[in-house]
């Protein structure tokens, strides 16, 4: 039974560790949680998240310590913490073939919800999830979206007093997230207790407590507002607009270890416990108006996990000749649609990219931003309109096309049992480079990416952020004029996240055309323009400053949130208005 | 144990099997389509065998003789030869089955009422082929040999149950049982690995579901099917292939389902063994498909086998249910024969549902 001391923590952690093999996926892990709290876990992919949220939810066993989850030992009385809580596991956990309602039903029927309580329980959270007109609809037809919120009804079905959520938002387009977090704040006031993992920053500021774990450690448990202060002093901010020469600094600083555009400044954050050099404090000045700043929860988990000594590799220069491009634009798309039955995934889309030109693509799930990859790549035979990649016309010569794309996809998708250097040749044979050729390309890609010396690792054994690497080395090795990205940092920490976007750039300066799909707001700043859909159409397409500019009332100084919400709600007004 | 959590996975699981409608036909097809294959395939009768003859007598008696073994199903005249030398280049070349060889002096020493010997040379290399060839050949040459003196004991044959010796009376009902062995194990064993792959088994051990209602629920969906398929086979078998039904229908559906739970109940154990759907087939397989055909007794008795693997035999529980359908389909038994069999696989049922619930012990590693 639950004793006293249940009521004051919902969840008390002592110095729990969890071992898998000669793997130690957490490390005296020592936690309280109290009730009604919205306890958030933050930190890169591996850093143990998940097996700390299986270890609380009683469906893992700690190999040290123990657990105590409202009152109960998660060993002993496992089936006592299982009956009390909900848990939202990683991905999109739902019975594809079942409807939206038999979903729910089956999540309130083996938990014993009686049948009216459900009916009642059931209509309040549809409705608070938007999801009452799709309740019919069989779940593998819901956008990831829908899904999530589905998946977070299935859990709320028995009104759990401990709610655990990991991964709450991956994959989840940003409008899909407020309703997300609008449903979570309803249930906190309620008394429920809310602890959930997430990669986005933004994301943990919204919760009452954050612990940062990394490498399987507890590196700080604290409020926002308490953990963003620990890097005061490191920030600095810098209001310009001239991103080549601010790229230029980041590159030969290297005391600056972090850096991010925001509306119309870059922030950046210098080696812990250091002022400005001189020469750099000088240069900066000349960029603009320069001072300290706020710090924000990402300069925190990179105060907290960069080592004084790395102070975040650039990416090699020498040795990286540019890509070649004749002259034309790298893609030229007119009128592109695609239908798929009665339902229109792509609505006549017109636009150029140039060589060199970084395009980031933005919308929520079921935008068509995959659709439209998958057009560019020769994948997907649109309906009607033409696209000329490097000048050569996809519809007459998509084999010649294939050698001038490269493409990487939010997988990664690696042959996790091969080695570094094995996928790599594998992939060169792929692309049909001769055996001389292949070496050539495959020493080239590796300083390039800067994976040298760990030919002879497995590919899954790596970490999150050297996979991504390896994964963006197979799909540029042939050199290609167009490189698309499908979300390609997701679940990636903070550093590793910069040097990859640094990588990214130095190709294009080279020429290589860049499109990249992404969840991650922040990272339009890294874009030279920006293509927003929605329901199949480009709503915008431009820079930053004329997106901004574009709207009825201009936001000049609009964050990126603001600015796409603003733009998905006028897209879905003006698709209200025609329909 | 709640029966309605129980309920709410049974409802749960047809929905999603109804919903698949490709697993589902295979799933009924996949039996019907070795029924088929096997019962016109494993057929044990001889039929048409080529018979080549050296006949160094040559007179009305050994022609009568030919005329006597070559006047039937069993074989033809494939060839004359004309030296012993013969006989070993037509058994190389697959010309004929065996050789008949009657010496000279048949004709004579029959009339001297002797008692003249020939000689039978079979192609061993089909070993089962060769020993009925031998048989049928020995039996119609004795026949042939006179009738026996008057007033001598006369030996009378008569086959009891499957008096017509056809292979399909005796393959086809041991090929229901090994039918229910090799498909629904293999279409429940990906159930719960799907789960696992797919992540929805998470959900599962983090709610108040225990796991003998996961696996109960489980079980009753699947081995409807099982079921089904089943009373189709026999249907199939009954029908089609002829096969007589003595014995009652409902003992046999009785024992059908205790057998179908244990060996969906094989297929839950798999898949709480393993982890991707790929190595939850193959084990299925392993455990399954492949000791079905050997140690069921369905093609070889398991009476002839050296006595370790007749104890292994007895791990599977196909070799129960092929006595017992066998036994009801073609001797009509009842309970009180069979009550061995039909305790064993209900024992084995509760083992293999104890031993899948404790192995789904509700956690992810």
């Amino acid at each position: 039974m639950g004793t006293q001391d249940s009521d004051k923590w919902i969840i008390e952690a002592e110095g729990v560790g969890r071992c898998f093999g000669h793997h130690e996926a957490l490390s005296r892990i020592d936690l309280q949680i109290g009730r009604g709290e919205i306890f958030g876990i933050l930190g890169p992919d591996g850093a143990g998240k998940t097996t700390l949220m299986q270890l609380l939810a009683a469906i893992l066993d700690p190999t040290a310590g123990r657990c105590r989850v409202l009152g109960f030992d998660t060993v002993r009385d496992a089936a006592q913490v299982t009956a009390r809580i909900g848990y939202m596991s990683q991905g999109f956990t739902l019975y594809d073939r079942l409807s939206v309602d038999e979903n729910l039903a089956f999540s309130a029927r083996i938990r014993s919800v009686p049948d009216a309580l459900f009916q009642q329980r059931r209509k309040a959270l549809l409705q608070m999830a938007g999801l009452e007109s799709a309740c019919r609809r069989e779940a593998r037809v819901l956008s990831g979206g829908m899904r999530k919120k589905l998946s977070l009804c299935t859990n709320l079905i028995h009104e759990p007093s401990l709610l655990l959520l990991d991964e709450l938002s991956l994959g989840v387009d940003p409008v899909s997230r407020r309703d997300l977090w609008r449903m979570l704040r309803t249930f906190r006031a309620q008394g429920t207790t809310i602890v959930l993992t997430t990669p986005y920053m933004d994301e943990a500021s919204y919760c009452d407590r954050l612990a940062f774990l990394h490498q399987g450690q507890l590196l700080a448990v604290d409020s926002p507002d308490a953990l963003k202060e620990r890097a005061r002093g490191q920030v600095y901010e810098v209001v310009t607009a001239r991103q080549e020469e601010v790229q230029q600094l980041t590159g030969e600083y290297r005391e600056i270890v972090s850096g991010q555009w925001l509306a119309d400044r870059f922030r950046l954050q210098l080696a812990s416990g250091k002022a400005p050099s001189e020469p750099l404090r000088h240069k900066l000045e000349a960029l603009g108006a320069f001072g300290p700043a706020a710090p924000d929860l990402e300069n925190t988990f990179v105060q907290l996990t960069a080592p004084p000594t790395d102070t975040g590799s650039t990416p090699e220069q020498t040795g990286f000749e540019s890509v070649q491009v004749d002259g034309t634009d790298a893609i030229t798309a007119r009128g592109i649609s695609v239908r798929f039955g009665n339902f229109s995934a792509l609505k006549n889309l017109s636009f150029r990219v140039a060589a060199g030109e970084v395009i980031g693509w933005l919308g929520p799930n079921g935008a068509g931003k995959t659709t439209l990859i998958r057009v560019l790549c020769g994948l997907q035979r649109p309906s009607a309109g033409e696209v000329h990649i490097a000048g050569v016309a996809l519809r007459s010569a998509p084999m010649a096309v294939r050698a001038r794309i490269g493409y990487m996809s939010q997988h990664f998708s690696l042959y996790p049992d091969l080695s570094v250097i094995e996928n790599l040749v594998f992939f060169a044979g792929l692309y049909g480079l001769s055996r001389h050729k292949r070496r050539d390309a495959v020493h080239w890609v590796k300083t390039v990416v800067g994976i040298e010396g760990i030919d002879g690792r497995q590919a899954g054994d790596l970490s999150g952020a050297l996979r991504q690497r390896l994964a963006l080395a197979c799909a540029i090795m042939h050199r290609p004029a167009v490189l698309f990205l499908d979300e390609p940092t997701s679940g990636v920490d903070p550093l590793a996240r910069r040097r990859f976007w640094q990588l990214i750039q130095l190709l294009a300066r080279a020429g290589m055309a860049v499109l990249v799909s992404t969840h991650y707001l922040e990272e339009a700043y890294y874009c030279h323009r920006l293509g927003l859909m929605n329901n199949g159409r480009l709503i915008a397409l431009g820079t930053l400053g004329e997106l901004r500019s574009a709207l009825e009332t201009p936001l000049h100084t609009a964050d990126m949130e603001t600015l796409f919400m603003t733009y998905m709600a006028r897209a879905s007004a003006d698709e209200g208005a025609i329909t | 144990m709640n029966p309605h959590r129980i309920s709410a996975v049974i409802g749960k699981e047809s929905r999603e099997i109804l919903r698949d409608p490709i697993t589902l036909g295979v799933a009924i097809l996949m039996p019907l389509v070795m029924l088929f294959l096997f019962g016109y395939a494993i057929s044990l009768d001889l039929r048409k065998a080529a018979l080549g003859v050296l006949d160094e007598d040559r007179t009305p008696a050994s022609r009568a003789l030919i005329e006597h073994l070559t006047s039937n199903e069993s074989f033809y005249l494939g060839r004359f030869l004309n030296s012993a030398r013969e006989i070993e280049t037509v058994l190389q070349r697959n010309q004929v089955d065996l050789v008949l060889v009657i010496p000279s002096g048949l004709q004579e020493s029959l009339l001297r009422q002797e008692h003249p010997d020939v000689q039978i040379l079979v192609d061993g290399t089909y070993s089962t082929t060769a020993l009925l060839a031998a048989g049928y050949a020995e039996n119609l040459v004795s026949s042939y040999a006179a009738a026996p003196p008057e007033g001598r004991l006369r030996l009378e044959t008569r086959i009891w149950y499957n008096p017509s010796l056809a292979s399909a009376n005796y393959v086809v009902p041991g090929l229901y049982a090994v039918i229910l062995l090799a498909f629904p194990p293999l279409l429940t064993a990906l159930g719960v690995v799907r789960e696992k792959e797919t992540g929805t088994i998470q959900s599962i051990f983090a709610s108040p579901l225990t796991s003998s209602e996961f696996i109960i629920g489980k079980l009753v969906p699947y081995s409807l099917i099982a079921l089904l398929q089943m009373l189709m086979v026999v249907a199939v078998g009954y029908l089609w292939f002829g096969v007589p039904f003595r014995g009652s229908f409902a003992f046999l559906v009785a024992a059908g389902l205790i057998y179908v739970f244990c060996t969906v109940g094989i297929g839950l154990l798999v898949s709480t063994l393993t982890r991707t759907q790929l190595s939850a087939m193959l084990l299925a397989l392993i455990v399954t498909l492949m000791p079905s055909f050997l140690f069921s007794g369905l093609l070889f008795p398991i009476f002839t086998m050296p006595a370790l693997l007749q104890l292994y035999s007895g791990i599977f529980p196909g070799r129960y249910f092929v006595e017992i359908s066998r036994g009801i389909v073609l001797k009509g038994i009842g309970i009180d024969i069979a009550l061995t069999q039909v305790t064993v696989l209900a024992v084995y049922t509760l083992a293999v549902f104890f031993l899948a619930s404790w192995r789904l012990r509700k956690k992810v590693a």
